[in-house]
């Protein structure tokens, strides 16, 4: 059953003039884990907005084609009702921390006072939250004094804790450091094993690859490639339309190129790149003085 | 943790006035500070402070917070207007003695003292007030009582987000500092060169501005449900009974002032 459901999608800014989606459409199963990747201006941001109810809502502009998430379609609902079903993190941890509060357990209930959760349930919902993502020892922390991959770990956490039927998430780990972004993706794993419909856009392919159902390669506005990663991730098109693609693929293809590399399918991970290259017999040890 | 403390006067404490109900402290000041200015007797303002303010800061376990702003910041301060105010207001009566044209009478001067006192209590209650009471705890009782939500998260963000401009500020300032900005000679070089910041900063800003604004709708800030809070905040019988009396004596003090006057 698809939960997410975008019909011909096109849209346009305020005081803009060309579109930045062009005719999408995008059905996102219950439960499917779909990662979007395409190269800056591509309008993977706006998409985004757009499941999330904020284009058109919030940024106005001109949306023409159907938006549905669980049967209810955008344009007829109001932001705040539809940042129930939809819960959008992006890039920058700082600016989504509310400022209001100052423990890390208050700002998660910040969303849960807004919406009227009576006391008890909402501790309950704090607490559980915490311990899904791992940051129950932050309770009484200042959201401040923490890490960028703890704050993105907050800021995930605070929209998870609204419940949302649908996560969509805009470059969470893009200004991460190397331990920043396993944090954040150790949660990300953790909430598509849980069964959550997850909205991904990412650069990190080689992430993507371990735990994309599906992949959508967005260019100039437009749905260029779709499929599975693998599928996705090492096509050809990709490199030739400036995407970014992972460095795995691009050694094995050289490989392909001069016979080292036996297996059809092209790597994303190094595990599936060691594993590729082990199918290749070694060369013989010519030239080295063995006794 | 730094950042936290930084970030407001409160000091935690367990205490009676901590337990308080933050209207009620609320109401204590302006009660305070009204009757020092209603009532017609000339040791009112005195009186608080020495039978009010200051008791009440040791029952709060903040005297040592409470001395230590009053002496520091607010003494001075009142200090200063009863120099100015003694010297230079007119008041007929016995002079004390002559400088110059300087020719302070002994109403001038008593009139000052009452006046530094009616400062000193004013600031000197407000700052007890927010030693002992945690801006949001504040803010979601004001918010229960019908303060709308946005004029709440606009005063309390305003305070957290302060100190991070001003981190912002310092790291605009070191990164052109070091593509060579004089930031180091005279002052008015320095003025100048300071120009170059208000750009980013100010940009800057007006974007995260609205990726703030993302960020809280994303979290139901503008749901219409009613807000319901984490904490709970006592507001008991006694909680009352204070506000009652306070609002009592106020309008005594102000019925005293007229019949008296």
């Amino acid at each position: 059953m698809a939960i997410v459901n975008l019909q011909n999608v096109t849209y346009t800014y305020p005081l803009t003039h060309s579109p930045v989606l062009q005719n999408i459409n995008l059905r996102v199963n219950e439960g499917q884990f779909v990662s979007i990747i395409g190269p800056n201006g591509a309008g993977k941001s706006t998409l985004c907005y757009t499941i999330a109810g904020f284009v058109p809502h919030f940024f106005k502009g001109e949306l023409t084609g159907t938006v549905e998430v669980a049967d209810n379609e955008s344009s007829k609902s109001n932001l705040h009702e539809w940042v129930l079903n939809v819960g959008l993190a992006f890039q920058n941890p700082f600016n989504q921390i509310s400022g209001a509060k100052y423990t890390v357990f208050e700002e998660l209930a910040f969303g849960l006072e807004n919406i009227g959760v009576p006391r008890d349930e909402m501790k309950v919902r704090v607490e559980d939250a915490m311990k899904l993502t791992g940051i129950s020892d932050l309770a009484d922390r200042s959201p401040y004094s923490l890490s960028g991959g703890q704050q993105q770990r907050v800021a995930l956490t605070s929209i998870l804790v609204m419940q949302p039927k649908v996560l969509v998430l805009d470059e969470p780990t893009s200004q991460m450091d190397p331990i920043g972004t396993r944090e954040v993706f150790g949660v990300i794993r953790k909430l598509a094993e849980q069964g959550m419909t997850v909205i991904l856009v990412e650069h990190k392919v080689e992430w993507i690859a371990q735990f994309a159902d599906r992949v959508i390669a967005l260019k100039d506005g437009q749905i260029l490639l779709e499929g599975t990663p693998g599928e996705v991730l090492t096509s050809p098109i990709l490199e030739q339309s400036g995407f970014g693609i992972s460095r795995y693929t691009s050694v094995a293809r050289k490989a392909q190129g001069i016979g080292l590399w036996k297996n059809d399918q092209l790597p994303v991970t190094l595990d599936e790149a060691v594993e590729g290259f082990a199918l290749t017999p070694s060369p013989s040890p010519r030239g080295r003085g063995e006794q | 943790m730094a950042m936290h403390e930084r970030l407001s006067f409160y000091a935690k404490r367990d205490s009676i006035l901590h337990r308080l109900n933050p209207l009620t402290k609320l109401t204590l000041v302006f009660g305070f500070v009204l009757i020092s200015f209603f009532a017609p007797f000339y040791w009112t303002p005195h009186l608080l402070i020495l039978s009010g303010v200051i008791p009440l800061s040791f029952t709060g376990k903040v005297a040592r917070e409470y001395f230590n702003a009053s002496l520091r910041l607010i003494l001075p301060a009142a200090g200063f207007l009863f120099i100015m105010q003694a010297l230079f207001q007119p008041l007929e009566g016995e002079e004390l003695f002559r400088i110059g044209f300087l020719h302070p009478t002994k109403e001038s001067v008593m009139f000052a003292f009452a006046n530094a006192m009616r400062i000193f209590l004013m600031v000197s209650s407000f700052t007890l007030f927010l030693l002992t009471t945690h801006p949001s705890e504040l803010m979601s009782d004001l918010t229960r009582r019908g303060l709308p939500g946005q004029f709440a998260y606009v005063i309390i963000s305003t305070i957290q987000i302060l100190p991070q401009m001003q981190a912002k500020a310092q790291t605009i300032i070191s990164a052109q500092r070091s593509r060579g900005l004089d930031t180091q000679s005279s002052f008015l070089k320095r003025a100048g060169s300071l120009i170059p910041l208000v750009g980013p900063l100010v940009f800057g800003s007006l974007v995260e501005v609205e990726e703030r604004a993302i960020a809280i709708e994303a979290r139901g800030f503008t749901s219409t449900k009613t807000k319901t809070s984490l904490h709970e905040i006592p507001d008991t019988n006694s909680d009352k009974m204070i506000r009652w009396i306070l609002a009592a004596l106020v309008l005594i003090s102000l019925a005293l002032r007229l019949w008296l006057s």
